[in-house]
């Protein structure tokens, strides 16, 4: 699939997806190795985005499981679909009789019964779920496992089979194997830390704000037709507010999304105004924008010529929410 | 190679790592699947298989530096060096090197065998590989691991040397120069030799200094660390220093981190209740009523409501500070956190943490939040009067009372009997007291008056105590 590490950095770039050697070397071991990623980072850095790309980038159909609290086996691996057995044992109730002719004792019938039920707990009752369904998939398929840090911690049990050997046990009926094996991801902001035992299996990344040369690259993909200095100046400046102490440091989607905003007003050169007025974009609280405002100056000479900002001007209120 | 990177895993280990044999596996094949020509990925393909932690990631890169960065290169620095003085004095190293390997290699030697040892001859040739080994080697056996201090560099350094057969090899070296005089070298060339025998020796002894350093800075990385943590958990609060408080702060958030993950999985093993009928047939209309699923009342565990008296004067200021820091990290385990500070007026600063964030909020809280003069002397019997009549509303039967303070009362008058109907209305009083219980009800202290109205009161001197108790807290 991917020959060599500089391969996977160029084929996640053909999909719009810029990545450092570091993510591209885990990416290249999972897929060598058959083995999962747990991939860790701040929100908004990109970690839902590489599972897409590179489900992409290998031509993968990719398969998606949220997750999120009280997610259970039913909804992750398999459901028995009650209501299709019902309706099958009141269709097939002629049938039955039929079977059941000439028994003589409650026994004997039973019996007879007993031999048919595995009719009715087999592949055609099961409705495989996104876990199962990347397992029994005839095409090799992309698994990404969204939020894992969200679940339960007895649904990474549940993972676990899964995840070392690709199988997946139905009591009733036996173990599906993979045909092919998926590549996993999985995904997760350190809401809560995961157990070892689902850590040994994985390979880990970590992925953390890009530095700045990345950073513009992936702004000049992602947002084409802007400006080269905006677009440095843009990075800088994001880079410095990533300094701050702040509640919710703003990661490369606040980035992509202020880039957009500042397209849209047709915006060419970054001053201290248009920041101020945009900044609702980059910041999601109020304690973090009065805190990015009062070091905005310090920050902005530093970031564009002194030419460019215009000191002494009047500071415009700052319309509250005006770009949520 | 597979041995290094296990004795890597292992040096991992020691500075708190969690590594598995599995994940020592998976490193083997990584690195099976990738040219490690290339460093960097060399790194990666580590970090992807051994660390799981983020945290972890900055120890990694630290130890990757001292253990990767190579000990090979130190000694051929060494042994560059080693030649490059010698090649000053007008002696052409290579060549003679050269020579040297020569005869080894032809088994000439004059008078007879000289029986070099393994160590002479990779000296004479230079070969740094074979001598890295050794070096590893010997100090293995000379117990280098063990090594803890600074003051044990020479002591390892000399038994590895021992190990190594170093005099040994010396002395091989200078008869064989004298024997090599004796078959009618040059003397200028032999003196040579046995000048390249004296540096290459020399450089050897440095060598191995050098490798008891790194090996002492690789085993002691977080040894300080830990040590430092641990002291800090211990600590009086009473004696800390600036820096101190800066690291504790580091310190009490991981704790609180903990706290909250272990909290996340506590309230799932909420018991099941009774069957929920209604919800039931709802849900199982679909299967003609049959209830092929069964849906049972959840009960919930209630998250404490929570208020806090604390008191601010410069004695029992630092466990104030710490404990409004533990109850703001864990803000989401409560429904609501009241926070009042008081030296002799009590006053309320819960608006205080609305908009600040923590840190600065409590610097605040501890100034007296706008709200009270702190440069008073304690009273409690009147603050808890004051709480008494402006506050005891807020107290409900599912409200926790934290009271922060030494109880140290200056003779004035206790006013128990406010603590008392605040206890008779709360779910529980719990009383912190930075002093140890031996001490209360001694001098000033009113603690005895007010201890039959606390459902807990604990000494709190240090981190590992309010730890505990913020455990129990939130239980």
């Amino acid at each position: 699939m991917f020959e060599t590490v500089e391969d996977v950095q160029k084929d996640l770039e053909k999909q719009g997806y810029i990545c450092n050697r570091r993510i591209a070397t885990v990416v290249y071991l999972a897929c060598k190795l058959e083995k999962p990623v747990l991939v860790e980072g701040p929100a908004g850095v990109g970690k839902t985005e590489l599972a897409k790309v590179v489900a992409k980038a290998s031509g993968r159909p990719l398969v998606r499981l949220q997750c999120y609290e009280g997610l259970d086996e039913a909804k992750a691996l398999y459901e028995w679909e009650y209501s299709k057995q019902l309706l099958y044992t009141q269709i097939l109730k002629e049938k039955i009789s039929e079977v059941m002719e000439g028994t003589k004792s409650l026994r004997e019938a039973a019996e007879r019964v007993g031999k048919q039920d595995s009719v009715f707990f087999s592949e055609q009752f099961i409705v495989p779920r996104p876990l199962l369904h990347a397992i029994t998939s005839k095409e090799p398929t992309a698994l990404l496992i969204d939020e894992v840090d969200k679940s339960d911690p007895e649904f990474e049990a549940f993972l676990l089979e899964v995840l070392s050997d690709f199988q997946v046990t139905v009591p009733e009926i036996g173990t599906f194997a993979a045909v092919t094996r998926p590549i996993v991801f999985l995904t997760s902001n350190d809401a809560r830390e995961m157990s070892d035992a689902l850590k040994r299996r994985c390979l880990h990344l970590w992925i953390d704000y890009p530095d700045e040369e990345v950073e513009r690259r992936i702004l000049q993909v992602k947002v084409p037709g802007m400006d080269a200095k905006l677009v440095a100046d843009v990075v800088s400046l994001m880079q410095k507010l990533r300094g701050l102490d702040l509640k919710k440091t703003p990661s490369i989607s606040e980035t992509i999304d202020w880039a957009r905003a500042l397209l849209a007003l047709n915006a060419s050169v970054l001053d201290e105004d248009l920041v101020k007025d945009t900044m609702s974009v980059i910041l999601k609280y109020e304690a973090d924008i009065r805190k990015a405002q009062q070091e905005l100056s310090r920050m902005m000479t530093k970031a564009t010529p002194p030419a460019a900002t215009a000191p002494g001007m009047p500071v415009p209120p700052r319309k509250k929410g005006t770009l949520h | 190679m597979q041995r290094k990177i296990l004795e890597f895993a292992n040096l991992l280990r020691q500075s708190g790592l969690r590594v598995s044999v599995s994940e020592a596996i998976d490193a083997f094949e990584a690195l099976d699947a990738l040219s490690i020509a290339d460093r960097d990925v060399f790194r990666d393909a580590l970090r992807a298989s051994l660390v799981k932690r983020g945290d972890d990631i900055a120890t990694y890169d630290q130890l990757f530096d001292l253990y990767w960065s190579g000990f090979y290169d130190n000694l051929k620095n060494a042994f560059d060096s080693a030649t490059g003085s010698l090649g000053e004095q007008g002696i052409d190293v290579q060549q003679l090197l050269e020579q040297i390997r020569q005869m080894l290699e032809s088994g000439q030697m004059p008078e007879g065998e000289v029986d070099l040892s393994e160590l002479a001859r990779a000296l004479l040739t230079g070969d740094l590989n074979q001598l890295e080994q050794m070096i590893r080697a010997a100090a293995a056996q000379a117990g280098a691991a063990r090594i803890e201090n600074m003051l044990q560099i020479g002591f390892f350094s000399r038994r590895t040397m021992e190990a190594l057969g170093a005099e040994g090899a010396a002395n091989e070296l200078r008869e064989l120069a004298a024997r090599l005089r004796a078959a009618g070298m040059g003397d200028a060339e032999a003196e040579a030799i046995g000048k390249l025998a004296e540096r290459f020796f020399e450089a050897l002894r440095k060598s191995v200094r050098d490798f008891m350093e790194r090996e002492l800075q690789t085993r002691n990385f977080d040894y300080m660390e830990k040590f430092r943590r641990e002291a800090l958990f211990e600590k009086s609060f009473y004696s800390l220093t600036e820096e101190e408080i800066a690291r504790m702060r580091e310190v009490v958030n991981r704790l609180a981190q903990k706290i909250k993950n272990v909290m996340s999985i506590r309230r799932k093993r909420r018991k099941k209740g009774k069957l929920d009928l209604h919800t039931m047939l709802r849900r199982n209309a679909g299967h003609g009523g049959i209830p092929f699923e069964l849906v049972f009342k959840e009960k919930r565990k209630d998250r404490p409501k929570l208020v806090i008296l604390c008191d601010v004067s410069s004695s029992v200021a630092n466990v104030s500070r710490f404990m409004l820091q533990f109850v703001y990290s864990l803000q989401e385990c409560f429904t609501k956190i009241r926070s009042f500070v008081f030296v002799a007026e009590l006053g309320e600063v819960t608006p205080v943490f609305q908009d600040h964030d923590v840190s600065k909020a409590i610097e605040e809280a501890l100034e007296g939040g706008g709200v009270i003069n702190v440069y008073t002397r304690s009273n409690f019997g009147m603050a808890f009067h004051t709480f008494w009549r402006d506050f005891l509303s807020s107290v409900d039967a599912k409200t926790t009372v934290l009271v922060l303070g030494d109880a140290r009362n200056n003779y004035n008058d206790p006013k128990a009997w406010c603590l008392r109907d605040v206890h008779t209305k709360a779910k529980n009083v719990i009383w912190l007291n930075p002093e140890s219980p031996s001490a209360w009800g001694f001098g000033d202290s009113v603690m005895d008056k007010y201890l039959p109205y606390t459902t807990m009161a604990e000494e709190c001197r240090n981190l590992r105590q309010l730890s505990r108790i913020v455990d129990k807290l939130v239980l």
